[in-house]
C-alpha cells in the first residue's frame, strides 16, 4: 500500500516536468533499441533462416532420423538431470536455510562452483575422469564401461552445469519464510514428511517450478560441457545443440537454424513460463 | 557448545539433507575438480610453466579478458540503462520488454551463436552495414564482444533492478526539497546506491564471458593468436590428446575464476552486512 | 498438567540465557513469565515447549521427566509471536491441521474433525471466517485462529509468546479478557510470555519476574507489585523514584525507591516533608503526574495523584513550592535486602539514607 502511493506521487511529480518526460522517452529508446539489436534481431533470424527455404524443407529438417535421435537423447538428459538436480536442491536449500551451522557460506560458495567454471572445464574435468586416458578410464575399460563418447558422460556434464539452478532458486525464498510456521507444524503433531508436504512444499512451490524451467532450459540447451565429453556421434550422442553444429559447419545452414528453431522455442516458452511463475509469487 | 551434547534441533532433517548435499556436492563438483588439479599436476613445474605461457595460450589468456571485460562493461552501462527504465517508467509492452531480457540465459549458447555470426556476417542483416564502412564484426575480436555482450546481458539487469525498486523515493524526495536537480540527485542519491549492484553484475558478467564458448565459437572465426578464446585452446589440447597440458590451462582459468566468484561473493556479503548495520 | 522446572540452563554460544532456573506451575495455572527483551522469558517457553534443547537440568510434566522428550510427545500447545499461521490454507485447514496429521489409527473422521474446527471457531468467535485465508484477517483475528489451531490438538499445557506483541492497544485490551475467559473455560494450564507488567499483573494468576535468564521472583500480581523481593521487580513493576547515595569508601551504593503515589503534596509544611518545586503537571485523562525538583539534593521525581485530589489541592502551576511527604521508601542493600521506612521517624532515615 505505502510502496504504491510513494510510486503513484513520484511519478505524479515526474510528468508535470517537461525536461524529465524527454528524458524518459529518450531512455526508453536506448534500452528499447540495445534490446532489440541483441536479443530481438537474432532471435528473428533463427526463425527467419530457417523457414526461408520454404516450410516442406524446415520440416524435413526437424524428421530426419539423426535430427530425432537428437531430440530424444536431449529429452532423456533433461528427463534424468531435472529429477536428480531437484532433489539435491530441494535438500540443500532446507538444510541452508532452515538451521544454523559452521562453514555455510563456504557450502553455498562451492555450490555455486558450476556458476564459475567454463562449461568446457565441467566436460574436461570427467574426460579427466573417466575418460580412455582418465583415471578411472584402465577399470572402466576392463568393465566395458563407457562414460566418456556416451551417453552417461553427456548426462554428468549436464547434471555439472545445471547443479546450482534449483538450490538458488529456492535459498532466499526459503531463509526469507524462517522456520516459524515448521515449528507450529511440529508443535500441531505432525512428523517430519507432512510437515514439508503439507507446509513447507505449498510455500516454495513456484520457486521451486521457476528453478527446474531454469534448469530444464540449460539442460536442454548446453553445448561447450556436452560438446567435450560426447565424442559427436551421429544419431548416437548428439543432442539438439550438437547437432545444430554439424548442420551449421556442413553450411546445411536452412537445417541447422530448422533444428535450433526448435531451441528458440524452448526458450520463449521457458521465458512465458517464468513470466506465470513471477505473476503467481507476485499476487501472493 | 557442539561437544557439549547432541545438539538439538526442532525440525527434523538436518543430517538426512546435509549429508545428502555433501555427498552429492563431492562425487558431482569436488572430485571432478580436485581430479583436473591432481591432473595438472602430473606434469613437471617447468612443463606447466611452459604449457601455460606458451605465445599462443598467452594470446588467448588476454584476447579472452580484454573481449570479457569490454562486453561486461557495455552491459554494465546498459543494463543499468536498462534497469532504470523498467523500474521507473511505465510504458505499453514494458512487460514484454523486461521477459526478453532473460533470453540470454534461456536460449542456449549454440542457438545465440549461429545467429549472431549470421548477422554479422559480412553480407548478414547488420554485418553489411559495418562492410560498407570497412568494418569487420564477425570472425574478429569486435564479433566476440557482441557473443560476450549478448550472454552478459541479464546479469546487470537482474543485479539493479531489485534494488533500484527497494530504494525509498523519500531519499531523492528529501534531496528534491534541499535542491538538488535531477542529474545531482542521480549522482549523490541514486548512482552511490545502485553501484554495488553494478559492480555485482559487472562481476557477474564477466565472469560468465571468461568461459564462454558456444556463442564465440561460430563467431570469433578461432584463428590462433587472433581470434582463439581460452575454452577453445582447452578443447583444442584435448583434441590432441594432450590431457595434462588441457587440464593446466583449465586449472589457471579456474583459479582465475575462483578468485572472481570469491570476491564476488565476499562483496556481497559485506554490503549485505554494511547495509543491515543502516 | 503441573510443570515442575529444575535447574535448568540454555546458552546461546556465549551468552547465558536461562541460568538455573526453578519453577513450580501446579495444573491449571496461569501463569505470566514477565520481563524485559533479553531477561531469558521467551527462551524459557521454548525450552518447555521442547522448541530449544537445554544444557543442564530437568523438565518434568506432572513429575514424569519429559526433559527428552519430543515435542510431539510433549502435547504442548504453541501460539507463536508472529502467529506463524499456514498461508497457503484457509482458516479452517489451518485448525484442522492438527488433527488432519494424525496417524490414521487416533485421527478422527472427517466429520468429527469439520465438527471440532467449527466448536473452535465459535469459542473464539470467529466461525464466519472459516474459508478465508490468513492474509485476509485482522492481526487481533489471526490471534484468535492462532490460538484456536493451537487447541485444536487438546493440549495440555498452553504456551503463548508475546501473545499480544503486535496488536493495538484496544485489540489487546479486548483480547485479554477474552483469553482470561477461555482459561477460566478450559482450565488447562497456560503460560504466556510478556515484557508488558500491565498485562502480566492484570491477567495472571502468578507472575514469574525475569532478568538476566534468572527469576528474579514469583507470586500473585497483588505480591510482586506489593511485595517486590529485589530492587529489579520494584522498578520494572509500576513507575518509580529512584534516589541514590553517593558511594561512600568501602560502601556499595544504595538505591532507594519510591512509587509516584505513595508521596503526598501539601502546600503546608506538616511531619517529615521535603520541600520541592514543581516544574511540569502533566494531566493524563483520571490521574495527575507532577514532576518536582527537591530543593536540598536538586533531585527530580515524580508525584501522583487522582484528578479529585489535585482539583483540591489546586490552583497548583509550574514554579511554586510544594510539601512532599515519602509515606513508604524502600532501600535495597547490597545483598538486595529490603527496609521498608514508614513516614514516622523518617527524618533520620532519609537524612542518612536520601540525602
Amino acid at each position: 500500500m505505502m510502496v504504491r502511493e510513494t510510486t503513484l506521487h513520484a511519478k505524479d511529480v515526474k510528468t508535470t516536468f517537461q525536461p524529465v518526460l524527454v528524458t524518459k522517452w529518450l531512455l526508453i529508446t536506448i534500452a528499447i533499441g540495445f534490446l532489440g539489436i541483441f536479443i530481438v534481431v537474432p532471435l528473428i533470424a533463427v526463425f527467419s533462416e530457417a523457414l526461408n527455404k520454404g516450410i516442406q524443407l524446415y520440416f524435413a529438417a526437424l524428421t530426419e532420423p539423426d535430427a530425432l535421435s537428437a531430440i530424444n537423447l536431449t529429452l532423456l538428459t533433461a528427463a534424468i538431470t531435472i529429477p536428480v538436480n531437484t532433489l539435491f536442491g530441494v535438500l540443500a536449500a532446507w538444510a541452508i536455510a532452515k538451521f544454523e551451522f559452521r562453514g555455510k557460506n563456504i557450502l553455498i560458495t562451492l555450490i555455486d562452483i558450476p556458476f564459475a567454471v567454463s562449461p568446457v572445464i565441467a566436460g574436461l574435468v570427467f574426460v579427466l575422469l573417466f575418460g580412455s586416458q582418465g583415471l578411472l578410464g584402465p577399470f572402466l575399460e576392463a568393465n566395458n564401461i563407457k562414460i566418456i563418447f556416451g551417453v552417461p558422460g553427456i548426462i554428468l556434464a549436464t547434471i555439472f552445469v545445471t547443479f546450482p539452478f534449483v538450490v538458488r532458486e529456492l535459498l532466499p525464498i526459503m531463509q526469507e519464510q524462517g522456520t516459524e510456521e515448521e515449528q507450529a507444524a511440529i508443535t500441531l503433531g505432525a512428523n517430519g514428511w507432512q510437515m514439508f508436504f503439507r507446509v513447507t512444499l505449498p510455500n516454495i512451490k513456484w520457486g521451486l517450478l521457476y528453478g527446474v524451467i531454469l534448469c530444464n532450459a540449460r539442460a536442454m540447451g548446453e553445448f561447450g560441457a556436452v560438446s567435450v565429453v560426447s565424442g559427436h556421434i551421429r544419431g548416437l550422442t548428439n543432442t539438439i545443440p550438437l547437432h545444430v553444429e554439424i548442420l551449421y559447419n556442413e553450411y546445411n545452414f536452412t537445417a541447422a537454424f530448422a533444428v535450433a528453431s526448435l531451441l528458440a522455442l524452448l526458450a520463449l516458452l521457458t521465458l512465458i513460463l517464468k513470466s506465470f511463475v513471477e505473476w503467481k509469487t507476485n499476487k501472493h | 557448545m557442539s561437544n557439549k551434547r547432541k545438539q538439538h534441533r526442532v525440525l527434523p532433517g538436518f543430517g538426512l539433507s546435509m549429508g545428502y548435499t555433501l555427498i552429492y556436492l563431492s562425487l558431482i563438483i569436488l572430485i571432478p575438480i580436485a581430479v583436473l588439479f591432481l591432473k595438472a599436476t602430473t606434469i613437471s613445474l617447468a612443463e606447466f610453466w611452459e604449457t601455460v605461457t606458451e605465445t599462443r595460450v598467452v594470446a588467448s589468456y588476454k584476447l579472452t579478458i580484454y573481449t570479457s571485460f569490454i562486453a561486461a562493461f557495455v552491459n554494465a552501462i546498459f543494463g543499468t540503462l536498462i534497469a532504470w527504465v523498467l523500474v521507473r517508467y511505465e510504458f505499453y509492452g514494458k512487460r514484454i520488454i523486461d521477459a526478453l531480457v532473460d533470453l540470454p540465459f534461456a536460449l542456449p549458447t549454440a542457438v545465440a551463436g549461429i545467429a549472431l555470426t549470421t548477422i554479422y556476417a559480412p553480407n548478414g542483416w547488420i554485418g553489411q552495414y559495418f562492410e560498407s564502412i570497412g568494418i569487420k564484426v564477425a570472425y574478429t575480436p569486435l564479433g566476440i564482444m557482441i557473443a560476450l555482450t549478448f550472454i552478459g546481458l541479464p546479469f546487470v539487469v537482474r543485479s539493479v533492478q531489485p534494488v533500484l525498486q527497494d530504494l525509498d523515493q523519500q531519499y531523492e524526495e528529501a534531496a528534491a526539497t534541499l535542491g538538488a536537480n535531477s542529474l545531482q540527485i542521480f549522482v549523490k542519491i541514486i548512482f552511490p546506491a545502485i553501484f554495488p549492484a553494478i559492480l555485482t553484475g559487472f562481476a557477474l558478467a564477466f565472469a560468465r564471458a571468461l568461459g564462454e564458448y558456444g556463442s564465440v565459437v561460430f563467431i570469433s572465426g578461432n584463428m590462433p593468436m587472433k581470434t582463439e578464446i581460452v575454452p577453445l585452446l582447452i578443447i583444442t589440447k584435448l583434441e590432441q590428446f594432450n590431457y595434462a597440458g588441457a587440464a593446466a590451462i583449465a586449472v589457471v582459468m579456474l583459479v582465475f575464476s575462483f578468485v572472481l566468484l570469491f570476491l564476488i561473493n565476499f562483496w556481497q556479503w559485506k554490503t549485505t552486512k554494511k547495509y543491515q548495520v543502516c | 498438567m503441573g510443570i515442575t522446572i529444575k535447574d535448568v540452563s540454555k546458552a546461546f554460544g556465549t551468552f547465558q540465557a536461562v541460568k538455573n532456573v526453578n519453577l513450580d506451575i501446579p495444573t491449571g495455572d496461569f501463569v505470566a513469565l514477565l520481563g524485559p527483551s533479553g531477561s531469558g522469558k521467551t527462551t524459557l517457553l521454548r525450552l518447555i515447549a521442547g522448541l530449544e534443547g537445554l544444557d543442564s537440568g530437568g523438565i518434568y510434566f506432572d513429575d514424569v521427566d519429559y526433559t527428552y522428550k519430543t515435542i510431539k510427545e510433549r502435547n504442548v500447545g504453541f501460539v507463536f509471536q508472529n502467529y506463524a499461521l499456514f498461508k497457503h490454507m484457509t482458516i479452517f485447514d489451518n485448525i484442522a491441521f492438527g488433527l488432519k496429521v494424525r496417524p490414521r489409527k487416533t485421527r478422527p473422521s472427517k466429520n468429527e474433525i469439520a465438527e471440532k474446527v467449527n466448536e473452535l471457531l465459535k469459542l473464539v468467535q470467529l466461525d464466519h471466517l472459516a474459508n478465508r485465508y490468513p492474509s485476509q484477517l485482522s492481526g487481533g483475528q489471526r490471534q484468535r485462529i492462532a490460538l484456536a489451531r493451537a487447541l485444536a490438538v487438546e493440549p495440555e499445557v498452553l504456551l503463548l509468546d508475546e501473545p499480544f506483541g503486535a496488536l493495538d492497544a484496544k485489540v489487546r485490551q479486548e483480547l485479554r479478557h477474552w483469553l482470561r475467559e477461555i482459561h477460566q473455560k478450559l482450565n488447562i494450564t497456560t503460560i504466556f510470555v510478556t515484557h508488558d507488567q500491565e498485562e502480566a499483573l492484570e491477567m495472571a494468576d502468578t507472575v514469574v519476574v525475569m532478568n538476566n535468564g534468572e527469576i528474579e521472583q514469583i507470586g500473585s500480581p497483588e505480591e510482586v507489585y506489593q511485595k517486590p523481593e529485589s530492587a529489579f521487580v520494584y522498578s520494572f513493576l509500576g513507575r518509580v523514584n529512584e534516589f541514590r547515595e553517593p558511594e561512600r569508601v568501602g560502601e556499595s551504593e544504595i538505591i532507594s525507591y519510591i512509587r509516584p503515589h505513595e508521596i503526598v503534596l501539601r502546600k503546608i509544611s506538616q511531619g517529615n516533608s521535603i520541600i520541592s518545586e514543581v516544574s511540569h503537571i502533566h494531566v493524563i485523562g483520571s490521574t495527575v503526574r507532577i514532576e518536582l525538583r527537591r530543593h536540598d539534593t536538586g533531585d527530580l521525581f515524580e508525584a501522583e495523584m487522582s484528578i479529585e485530589q489535585y482539583q483540591n489541592m489546586s490552583p497548583v502551576k509550574k514554579g511554586d513550592i510544594l510539601h512532599a511527604e515519602f509515606k513508604n521508601i524502600v532501600v535495597f542493600n547490597s545483598e538486595n535486602k529490603i527496609t521498608h521506612l514508614a513516614n514516622s521517624g523518617i527524618r533520620n532515615s532519609l537524612k542518612s539514607k536520601l540525602i
